[in-house]
């Protein structure tokens, strides 16, 4: 069928896209796992479509196509917080950023000493990428803390 | 009159231009520093504020007011000499004198943070349905029980330099003085309430947060105590 040949080239061309952006975290292992296991079960859904009616009736609902449904509800709200949680972690930076450069031109009224920049305490609301590891992985790092820390109610400071 | 070398008076400002000059200078004949922040305003405020014996920061963009706010303190607390800070409101709803009482107490009771509050004199100067708003803010918040408080939502507040170095603001929109409030009751500072007058001008009304903002407040903080 042609739905399934779509579907399953979607799955690995997902899969692929996966794991070429590649870094060695742990979690990042774990998560590479679990999305494998996802695709797997995809696949399997797009082949034997009764899988998932034997699945929906195993935790009690009629249909296997609802079962879906109810799974995508829980991904999309997942999705959801995740995507809140990155854009909030990005406006934390951004407010960092604006702040140092207001701070930097600001203007003393004429005749007033000049601020010392050197004194300009730094602000430590934006959590820290170690130097060391701030090449190449330090994005990846720090937008796969955000959610996990916070959604286990670990403070990103 | 008191020496008020060591007092810093923070401004922030967005869209104030009609009335921020004034504010600014009614406020210096009695505080010589007085930083004002301009939060990315698109009409002549940074401009009317330079024109004045005030410092300026200018935000690239416009951030919020709890965004301004934060920059205003890491602005002082950068200062030689400060050792207390005044947060003001641009539109001039509060009073140069208010400003000094609480100075005043906090110097004289050695209270780290002194807040203003609109409701400890009972009175008719809150228009009701605000109060009504207000209180029901206040009654909702924890934190703001915990310390007892009666107001948690007035611009005007003195912090010595402690608690101005340890208060970080993080929520860039309205709901940073419910953050401040729940910063207050973790961290153990003394905190007193002094009763101010709000003057409730045309401008100030029309400026002023709308209630329903009030919705939005409520949200940023329930979503921030799980997620941060």
């Amino acid at each position: 069928m042609l739905i399934q040949i779509i579907l399953i080239a979607t799955a690995f061309v997902l899969f692929v896209f996966f794991i070429r952006s590649s870094h060695s975290v742990r979690t990042q292992a774990v998560k590479r796992i679990g999305f494998v296991l996802f695709l797997v079960l995809n696949l399997d859904a797009v082949l034997r479509p009764d899988d998932t009616t034997w699945l929906a009736n195993k935790v009690g609902v009629g249909r296997g196509a609802d079962l879906v449904l109810y799974l995508l509800v829980v991904a999309f709200a997942f999705y959801s917080v995740n995507t809140f949680l990155r854009f909030r972690n990005l406006e934390r930076r951004f407010t960092d950023l604006a702040r140092s450069i207001a701070l930097r031109d600001a203007q003393p009224p004429a005749g007033a000493d000049r601020l010392d920049l050197a004194e300009l305490p730094v602000d430590a609301s934006a959590p820290r990428v170690p130097v060391q590891t701030a090449r190449e992985d330090a994005p990846e790092h720090a937008r796969d803390e955000t959610p996990e820390s916070s959604l286990t109610g670990g403070s990103p400071r | 009159m008191a020496d008020y070398d060591d007092v810093w008076i923070v401004i922030p400002v967005y869209n104030e231009g009609a009335v921020i000059g004034d504010v600014v200078e009614r406020t210096r004949e009695t505080f010589p520093n007085i930083v004002c922040v301009d939060d990315g305003s698109r009409d002549d405020s940074a401009e009317r504020i330079a024109h004045t014996g005030a410092h300026l920061v200018r935000h690239p963009v416009n951030l919020g007011q709890g965004a301004a706010l934060q920059t205003g303190i890491s602005y002082a607390l950068a200062q030689p000499g400060m050792r207390y800070l005044v947060t003001f409101d641009a539109d001039g709803q509060h009073r140069v004198e208010d400003a000094e009482a609480m100075l005043a107490v906090a110097r004289s009771e050695g209270a780290d943070v002194v807040l203003g509050s609109r409701f400890l004199t009972e009175n008719e100067q809150v228009p009701l349905l605000k109060r009504i708003v207000l209180r029901t803010v206040v009654a909702l918040s924890p934190t703001a029980r915990k310390l007892k408080l009666s107001d948690a939502h007035n611009g005007l507040r003195v912090l010595n330099r402690e608690a101005a170095s340890r208060l970080r603001i993080t929520m860039n929109g309205m709901a940073h003085a419910s953050e401040i409030v729940g910063f207050l009751a973790r961290s153990g500072l003394k905190v007193r309430e002094v009763p101010v007058t709000i003057l409730y001008t045309d401008y100030s009304r029309s400026k002023g947060q709308s209630l329903i903002n009030g919705v939005n407040i409520l949200f940023d903080l329930s979503v921030r105590q799980r997620g941060a």
